[in-house]
């Protein structure tokens, strides 16, 4: 939550990060930065737990990855340390399980701040996929290799972005319930807080291996949690949008009925259990037909689609990187997509309309938000 | 000791423009480097110990990988040389 009262929309770029501040009406639009001029910041993550703190994941083309930490809603920036593989001496004996250190650390893809029981905890998932653990706030990180080290890694292949795990998913209910998303493996389950992983992609099809229904494999592009049951997720795969009940033992698919399902973004708004927003794209193209932006709305009951955008409204053709769209906590939800030729979409009012930030930024790669609290 | 010249990316890890060094190859540089400043570590080489994909490192006006890479004898009167490739867009 934010200290001081505004909505924070952090937007990570190819080119430098952003802080796009409003009011809770979320109509009018200020703009700071670039931080990180020219760097390719793939995720800013707000924590919700120390409100005016964020951190950056930097990865510099010439000198590699850097994490960084503002205290003060972003405005200003401090290295902290960064997870590196560590030296072959510091690794855990083998034991037949592949060595997940054949590649340095290619991207930093997602910060997730822990529960709220461990206030110094942080979860970091990389490129090839690994992912790390701080316990304290980032000034040290441990491979997590009961994940690092899965069995099934030798398998695992990667998307046209790398081999990255990009998604992680915390239940709120039970710390000890975590859940990945790996490009392209799929996503994993662990229900000891990271000790032990098990694949969680039944029922998701893919469209580029022999076997179309694997046990993993899947190139899972983004997923996120029903804000108000923990057990439900929505998942757009490279092959589709499918939503679990069941605490990701089994999947759906229900973007059938959607001229195409294909796309990277999904985000379910604090405010709006049961529902989820996606942006469906052109599969050849990547980007989204019919002229202009389209953003599709699911609801779990009844089971249907909206559209929540007329594409005249906002005519071009648009693409989005895996984590280009966020909801924020407010009631009525605000959502933020930005897009891969640089705008930055926000409506503030649950999807009924959609604004254009006026400002050109860069390749959004990225986009999270903090709210204020909300009101008594 | 051989002489070492930085581009101005990398003064940004909190280098000089030049600095001498005595080192009999270009790893032991680069570890000495390192070690007197810290800042480089994973900079110009990444955390398995090869140069990083856009960081060239010259001795005498050669690349280190025309000459023998990290294992590049160094003498006392050899110039070293640590730019940033042409890259981006």
């Amino acid at each position: 939550m934010s200290a001081d009262g505004k909505v924070h929309v952090y937007v990570g770029t190819r080119k430098g990060g952003y802080v796009v501040e409003s009011d809770r009406r979320r109509r009018k639009w200020s703009v700071v930065g670039p931080f990180h001029d020219g760097m390719d910041v793939f995720h800013m993550a707000p924590d919700p737990r120390r409100p005016g703190d964020a951190y950056a994941l930097v990865n510099g083309v010439f000198f590699g990855p850097t994490v960084y930490r503002s205290t003060n809603h972003g405005h200003t920036w401090s290295e902290v340390a960064t997870p590196l593989i560590p030296p072959k001496s510091k690794r855990p004996p083998l034991d037949g399980a592949p060595d997940p250190a054949r590649f340095p650390i290619a991207n930093l893809w997602h910060l997730e701040p822990g529960p709220a029981s461990e206030p110094n905890t942080l979860f970091l998932g990389v490129d090839p996929a690994s992912l790390y653990r701080s316990d304290d706030r980032a000034k040290s990180w441990t491979p997590m290799d009961g994940l690092n080290q899965h069995e099934s890694r030798e398998k695992w292949n990667p998307g046209a972005g790398g081999m990255c795990l990009h998604t992680i998913l915390l239940d709120p209910t039970n710390p000890r319930k975590m859940y990945v998303g790996i490009s392209a493996a799929g996503t994993f389950k662990s229900e000891d807080g990271g000790e032990h992983w098990k694949p969680a992609n039944r029922g998701v099809r893919v469209s580029f291996l022999p076997d179309p229904t694997p046990e993993f494999g899947q190139c899972v592009h983004h997923v996120v949690m029903d804000p108000k049951n923990s057990s439900t997720f929505y998942r757009q795969d490279h092959d589709g949008v499918y939503v679990s009940h069941d605490e990701m033992e089994s999947w759906r698919h229900v973007g059938g009925s959607l001229k195409s399902d294909f796309g990277f973004v999904a985000a379910a708004p604090t405010a709006m259990p049961g529902s989820a927003f996606f942006v469906p794209l052109m599969g050849m193209a990547r980007t989204t037909w019919e002229g202009g932006l389209q953003v599709y709305r699911w609801d779990d009951k009844p089971k249907k689609w909206s559209r929540t955008v007329n594409p005249k409204k906002f005519p071009g053709q648009f693409g989005t990187h895996r984590e280009g769209m966020a909801a924020d906590a407010l009631d009525p939800a605000g959502i933020y997509l930005g897009t891969t030729t640089g705008q930055l979409f926000v409506s503030p009012d649950a999807g009924k309309s959609w604004l254009l930030v006026p400002h050109q930024f860069p390749a959004i790669h990225s986009v999270s938000v903090e709210s204020p609290p909300s009101r008594a | 000791m051989a002489e070492v010249r930085f581009d101005a990316m990398l003064r940004q890890f909190a280098v000089p423009s030049r600095a001498s060094v005595g080192a009999s190859d270009v790893r032991a540089l680069l570890d000495e480097l390192e070690a007197k400043f810290p800042r480089l570590k994973f900079r110009i080489r990444d955390e398995t110990g090869s140069v990083r994909r856009f960081v060239r490192v010259f001795v005498n006006g050669e690349a280190i990988d025309r000459l023998h890479g990290l294992e590049t004898p160094l003498g006392a009167d050899d110039r070293v040389d640590i730019l940033h490739s042409i890259q981006g867009g």
